[in-house]
């Protein structure tokens, strides 16, 4: 399956620049997503990819082929819309036969090709009904077989679940990987919702509001190591400290104010790591333990007081504050029906974190 | 929250809807059923009496000259309302797919002349055609004819004319629906392999289908029984419908014949439109999805 690859690509509407220095090799076969905050400019690599935009400056290649300049219809790219954009006055079949009836393909075989198309998305029953009469979910199946049908080499996917339940977003997730292992194309899949780019994506690219891809990589590797503080907040959540760094002989800690001195493992071989240097330190919720007494075996600990308590169902976050007023988000398991300790409003606790657990970012 | 809602579904309406429908009946309806009931009266008989009655009036329009006119009349609202959904058509579709910007500006334009009076509308256009006028002042002094086209008062005049006032009528309701067709079509059109005519054929007309049903009956409606147009600018040559009718009741003074003539060309003019209907909504929609 074929690359995408996107060099140096400028993009500006009217005026104001979107994107600037985008390089980005999509890996062919695979999902891949592209993750930002709203405005980011992920949409427009979409739009770029599938050829509504032109890009002001920079190449986009689809395998060895340059298609900069190759009009949208000709691009072997298909697109699932956000909101669908179903043709209203065609049935299910006829949307779905849409680029079949632009290429004069014969009847038997739209018929062949529609019929086993709509056997992948599940919905054989509703292959005479109108648009209207189906739901969102079956909308967005119609949009899936409609894009697929032409067995594009990409697929791109904007905000495609963005309509749906969460139960739904849930089961059509896992839908589009099952397609997507069965299809082999190329998927890539634009969205601002974290718990989707993390489930789907093979790869995935995190873009932040300047429009910048902040970090590429797989879902894990974003999560666990993330390469900014933009990223450590962006992707789940993090608390972030600021501190000033202290290498003496082998030893790494953080001095940070209202906490102390904490034990690190500071990344090796980087210019910013240095005796003294400012840093910020992530450390995820889930990674820090909760306990109103101080347990053995952790590298660090400090001591707060419970300010809130949010109940999650299957966590609960501890909103703990520290002697600098600084607010530690802490996610505990609820393993049990009735926890042994009980931690409430105002309790005065420890929290307690490995070294190996933190990372440590460029300021 | 329910309770006024409530109140508001059984109650609010009927009282709201009561003037116009009283209106529509007393100065519709009422009317009407008079003019009806006129045309089965024999000639000077305004009041309704049973030794008058006749259907002496409705035999003299089996003759061809009375189909002529009616025939005449058929084809001059036809060709408007084809002619302005031509001319319209393009203008619509700019102003509500392609200008993005002083579009509000554009439109205002093009439906400022819809608010100023037909005759006045009509009147300007004298000044156009006439032998002195615009047209022939500019084509003589280019030196494309040498002699003053006879323009006034021709068959032609009565078309552009027509085509003129009522191209808004076309122009509202098409624009109407092309600016509802949303722009995601068309990008997911041109995704699928469309090129821009595919996309024009296969989407945008048949999405903008229910304007130009709309346009092509508020055009074809009133241009069939529209008398001051081929009254004025056709110098009376050739009769229309609505001319002929206006005779009748206003030169000829005799409502009973004019009745049975209108009632004629009412019955006509529904069946004009049923077919137009028919047409609309089987064929044009068929022919124009399936094919290119």
């Amino acid at each position: 399956m074929k690359n995408i690859r996107l060099e140096n690509i400028k993009k500006s509407f009217s005026g104001e620049v979107i994107l600037e220095n985008i390089n980005l090799t999509i890996p062919g076969g695979k999902i891949f997503a592209l993750l930002g905050p709203s405005g980011s400019g992920k949409t427009t690599i979409l739009r770029l990819i599938a050829g509504f935009e032109t890009a002001d400056e920079g190449r986009i290649y689809l395998g060895d082929e340059d298609i900069t300049d190759t009009p949208v219809n000709q691009r072997h790219v298909n697109t699932v819309f956000q909101n669908y954009a179903l043709f209203p006055h065609l049935n299910v079949f006829e949307n779905i036969a849409f680029s079949q009836r632009i290429k004069k393909v014969p009847e038997e075989i739209v018929q062949q090709k529609v019929n086993k198309v709509i056997k992948t998305v599940h919905l054989e029953k509703h292959i005479n009904k109108s648009i209207g009469q189906l739901s969102g979910g079956q909308q967005q199946r119609v949009a899936i077989a409609r894009a697929i049908i032409n067995e594009p080499e990409v697929l791109l996917l904007d905000e495609p679940l963005a309509a749906l339940d969460l139960k739904l977003r849930e089961r059509m997730l896992l839908e589009l990987i099952d397609l997507q292992s069965t299809l082999k194309t190329t998927f890539v899949y634009v969205t601002h919702d974290q718990f989707e780019a993390l489930t789907v994506a093979d790869t995935m690219a995190i873009m932040n509001p300047d429009g910048q891809i902040e970090q590429i990589g797989t879902p894990k590797e974003i999560y666990e190591f993330p390469a900014s503080s933009f990223v450590a907040q962006f992707v789940g959540s993090s608390n972030i400290f600021n501190g000033t760094l202290r290498i003496k002989d082998d030893q790494q800690y953080l001095e940070i104010e209202g906490v102390g001195a904490c034990q690190i493992l500071a990344p090796k071989g980087k210019e910013w790591i240095y005796d003294g240097a400012q840093v910020f330190m992530s450390v995820r919720p889930e990674k820090i333990d909760i306990s109103k007494e101080l347990l053995p075996g952790f590298s660090n600990h400090v001591q707060g007081t419970v300010a809130s308590i949010v109940y999650h169902g299957r966590s609960t976050q501890y909103n703990v504050r520290l002697s600098n007023n600084k607010i530690v988000q802490v996610f505990e398991q609820n393993e049990e029906h009735f926890p042994k300790e009980v931690i409430d409003y105002d309790d005065v606790v420890y929290l307690m974190w490995q070294k190996e657990n933190v990372v440590i970012l460029e300021k | 929250m329910k309770k006024i809602n409530a109140n508001f579904r059984s109650e609010f309406p009927f009282f709201m809807a009561l003037p116009a429908v009283a209106w529509q009946f007393f100065f519709c309806y009422v009317p009407v059923v008079c003019l009806i009931l006129l045309s089965f009266l024999r000639s000077g008989n305004t009041a309704f009496d049973t030794q008058a009655v006749t259907l002496e009036n409705y035999t003299y329009f089996f003759s061809p000259l009375f189909a002529l006119v009616i025939g005449r009349s058929l084809l001059l609202a036809f060709c408007t309302a084809f002619f302005c959904l031509l001319f319209a058509y393009p203008v619509s579709y700019c102003l509500a797919i392609k200008i993005r910007r002083f579009k509000n500006i554009f439109l205002f334009f093009l439906i400022l002349p819809f608010w100023t009076s037909f005759m006045v509308q009509a009147y300007a256009w004298f000044f156009v055609l006439e032998h002195n006028g615009l047209i022939n002042t500019i084509l003589l002094n280019l030196g494309v004819i040498s002699a003053p086209l006879h323009l006034l008062n021709t068959t032609l005049s009565i078309y552009i004319v027509m085509v003129y006032c009522y191209l808004p009528f076309m122009i509202m309701p098409l624009y109407t629906a092309l600016e509802k067709i949303d722009r995601r079509f068309f990008e997911a059109a041109a995704d699928l392999g469309a090129t821009q005519w595919q996309t024009f054929t296969k989407l945008t007309i048949p999405l903008s289908m229910p304007g130009i049903k709309t346009g092509f009956f508020l055009v074809f409606v009133p241009a069939f029984g529209e008398f001051v147009i081929p009254t004025l600018l056709g110098g009376g040559k050739k009769l229309f419908v609505g001319s002929l009718i206006s005779q009748y009741f206003f030169v000829a003074r005799n409502p009973n014949i004019g009745s049975a003539f209108t009632v004629i060309t009412c019955i006509v003019l529904l069946m004009a439109v049923g077919l137009l209907y028919w047409f609309f909504n089987r064929k044009t929609v068929l022919t124009l999805t399936q094919e290119d």
